[in-house]
Formats: structure tokens, sequence, C-alpha cells
């Protein structure tokens, strides 16, 4: 009887931690997979009052002329940070493509280098500068597609150079010129600069993503579904102010 | 033999009130390491009043070691501060001594993050605050517990 009692007593403990790391575990994973909107945008509001890039004139520009695509003087400008390192950015590289693809002119694409400064992504800087020396050869975006599609094999390589020089190569590029291109300033200062700009609008994870100026909540760009809606509304949204100032032009 | 009951009791008094407060403690220590884990894991960031940068903190160069956040270590040593203290409150001692030795270990590494937060990253973040008063916590807990058994 005693001995039971005992035995009881010295389960409970075992009983008790083993339902706390359940729920610890378990709860941690069911707020993972429902982090909902409305939080994330009072978290947003409260880190910085205001994370609208159009509010933040004094921001630097990022690097000139940006890694563009679709049209400049499209209504929509839908401007991506990211860093080559990080898994959720190469996660997102199909969705982005799919955005370009499917809106062609009517936006505009800018690619933002944003390589975090963390353990984890050691190479994410180098890989930045990887893509801008090929930029200088006018391949930006396809060292962008080697990166981010073959991220798995580069990221924890210990020959990263070696691998850097092989898309160099098969992309196109003139290698002796990238390598040069690598190791010298021009490229740096780009990523640098797009580093500033992305400090300076509040961009403190990757992928952040700005529609027009506004910060996307991250869930919200979770499935392409979700962005086209966000573009639509905007390019809507321009369309009937040109509707509307159409007429006035007119009259005048 | 009564004698030795007493001694026991004694000791059980001290063993069953601060175990259970360090349980409960680090329960919220736990809490905390598991919100900013999540935090780190979905990217979102996290609320953060006027006087910190929770963002230059959580994503700094030292948020990581060996690819896994420093809030998930958090998280897993307050379970087991929790863990060593639960059981200590079932009577089992020896997880008291190993518990103090952890939280010594932890504050240590505390400092360590304090002056990071201070001096390196020049930014702060109130959800490595309140860890950092967890952590101090369950120290003066292991302290008293320390004293009252010395008397």
């Amino acid at each position: 009887m005693n001995n039971k009692s005992k035995k009881n007593s010295s389960l409970t403990p075992i009983v008790i931690i083993g339902l706390v790391l359940v729920i610890a575990v378990g709860g941690g994973y069911m707020l993972f997979k429902t982090s909902t909107a409305p939080k994330a945008k009072t978290s947003v509001a409260n880190k910085t009052p205001d994370t609208s890039a159009q509010k933040y004139p004094s921001a630097p520009l990022g690097a000139q002329p940006p890694n563009m695509l679709g049209s400049p003087m499209a209504k929509v400008t839908l401007e991506e940070f990211a860093d080559f390192q990080c898994g959720t950015c190469a996660a997102k590289y199909p969705m982005t493509k799919e955005l370009i693809q499917a809106y062609g002119n009517r936006i505009q694409f800018v690619f933002r280098n944003y390589p975090l400064a963390i353990p984890a992504h050691d190479k994410a800087y180098d890989a930045a500068v990887a893509a801008e020396a090929a930029g200088m050869q006018g391949k930006f975006w396809d060292m962008k597609r080697e990166l981010f599609l073959n991220q798995a094999s580069w990221s924890t390589a210990s020959d990263f150079r070696a691998i850097l020089e092989e898309y160099a190569t098969k992309i196109g590029l003139d290698v002796a010129k990238f390598k040069s291109d690598m190791s010298g300033t021009a490229a740096k200062s780009r990523v640098d600069n797009d580093l500033q700009r992305g400090r300076a609008l509040g961009v403190n994870s990757t992928p952040t993503f700005f529609i027009n100026g506004e910060m996307i909540p991250f869930e919200q760009i979770k499935d392409t579904q979700t962005m086209k809606a966000l573009i639509d509304a905007e390019l809507a949204k321009a369309n009937s102010a040109n509707q509307n100032t159409a007429p006035a032009n007119n009259a005048n | 033999m009564s004698e030795s009951e007493t001694v026991v009791n004694e000791s059980g008094d001290t063993t069953s009130k601060l175990p259970i407060l360090a349980a409960v403690v680090a329960l919220v220590g736990l809490a905390d390491g598991v919100y900013l884990t999540i935090h780190h894991y979905t990217a979102e960031p996290v609320p953060c009043g006027d006087a910190f940068d929770c963002g230059a903190v959580l994503n700094s160069l030292y948020s990581e070691i060996a690819g896994i956040p420093l809030a998930a270590f958090g998280a897993a040593a307050y379970f087991l501060a929790f863990s060593l203290a639960l059981l200590t409150a079932f009577g089992n001692r020896v997880m008291w001594k190993l518990f103090s030795i952890q939280v010594v270990l932890m504050s240590l590494f505390t400092l360590y993050l304090l002056y990071l937060q201070a001096f390196v990253i020049k930014a702060w973040c109130q959800f490595c605050l309140i860890s950092a008063g967890i952590t101090f916590t369950l120290l003066i807990i292991a302290m008293i517990s320390k004293l009252t058994r010395a008397k």
C-alpha cells in the first residue's frame, strides 16, 4: 500500500513534466501555424509607428539603379527585401516569379538585397555581392535564380566560392570579371545601399515585401492569391484615380 | 529515529515551497522562450516598446547558435529548470542541486546576453529583459534555499 502510494507520487512529477512539454511544444506549434494577420499588424504598428515607405521620404534610395523588372512607369511597385540564404526567401522565389510573369509591365518589381548578419546566414552577404557582380554583366536575375534554386547545395558548402564560379560559368559570365567584381567595392556598396534602405524602412526579417511603399504583413505573402489580390487592389486604386483625373483634364 | 524524521520534515518544508515557486517562475520563462522562438520562425516582428529595438536584438548576429534560435535554447533551459524544481518539490533533493548549478550557469549566460545588448548591439528587447529577470529570480530562489539550509 505504502509502496503503491510512493510509486504514484514519483510518477506525478513525470506526468506533470510530460504535460508541460506537450503544452509547450504543441501550443507553440499551434500558435506558429495560426499566427494571424491582426497580430502581425499590431506588432508592426508597435515596432514603428508607420511602416509606409512612402511616408519615409528620407529613407535612402538603395542601390541605384535598382534591380528592376516590369515597367518603371507602372502604377504599382512591388519591392522585395530578401536574403539569398534565407529558406523562406527561396521558397518565395516561385511566387515572385509567377507575379512578375502574371503582371508584366503593369507592375514594377524591385529586388533589394537584405542579407541578415546572423551566423546561420554566413554566406548571405557574399551571395548578395555575387548577384550584384553578375548584375554588372547584366545577369543579376540569372544569378538570383541559381542562388535561390540551389540554396541547399551552396549554403552549407565549404567550397562556396567555387560553386559561385560554377554558376557564373553556367549563366555565361566572364568569370575573371565576375571574380574581380566580387572583390571590388561597387557590388558591395550596392548591397550596403539596399541594406541601409531596408533598415530605414523598418525591415527586420526576410523576405519583406512592400506594395507601393506599404509593408505587407508576413502571413499575407504566404500564397500567391493573397498577393495578387493586394496588387489588384492597388491597380484598381490607380485606375480609378486615372479615371477621375481624365475627365477633369478633358474639361480643361 | 524521531530526530531523523524531524530533519526530513524541516528540509521538506524548504524543498516544498521554494521549488514550487521556482517551477512556476520557470514556467513563465518557458512561455517567454516559446513565444520568442515562434516569432523567430514566423519572422513576424514582436510587439516592441519605443525604448526598445527588438528587431535589432532578435535578428542580430547573436540570435542563433548553429542555426537554432537562442530563444529555443532558453525555452529548453527553462523547461529543464522547471522539471528539476518540480522533481525536487516531490522529494528528490539531488535535483535541487542540479537546479542550483543550472541556474548559476544560466545567470552567467544571461550576464553575457545583457552585455551584448548594452555594449555590442546597443539595443534592448523587453522579452529578453523579462527572461533575464526570470533567470535572476530563479538564482535568488536557489540562493535563499542555500542560505536557509545553511542555517
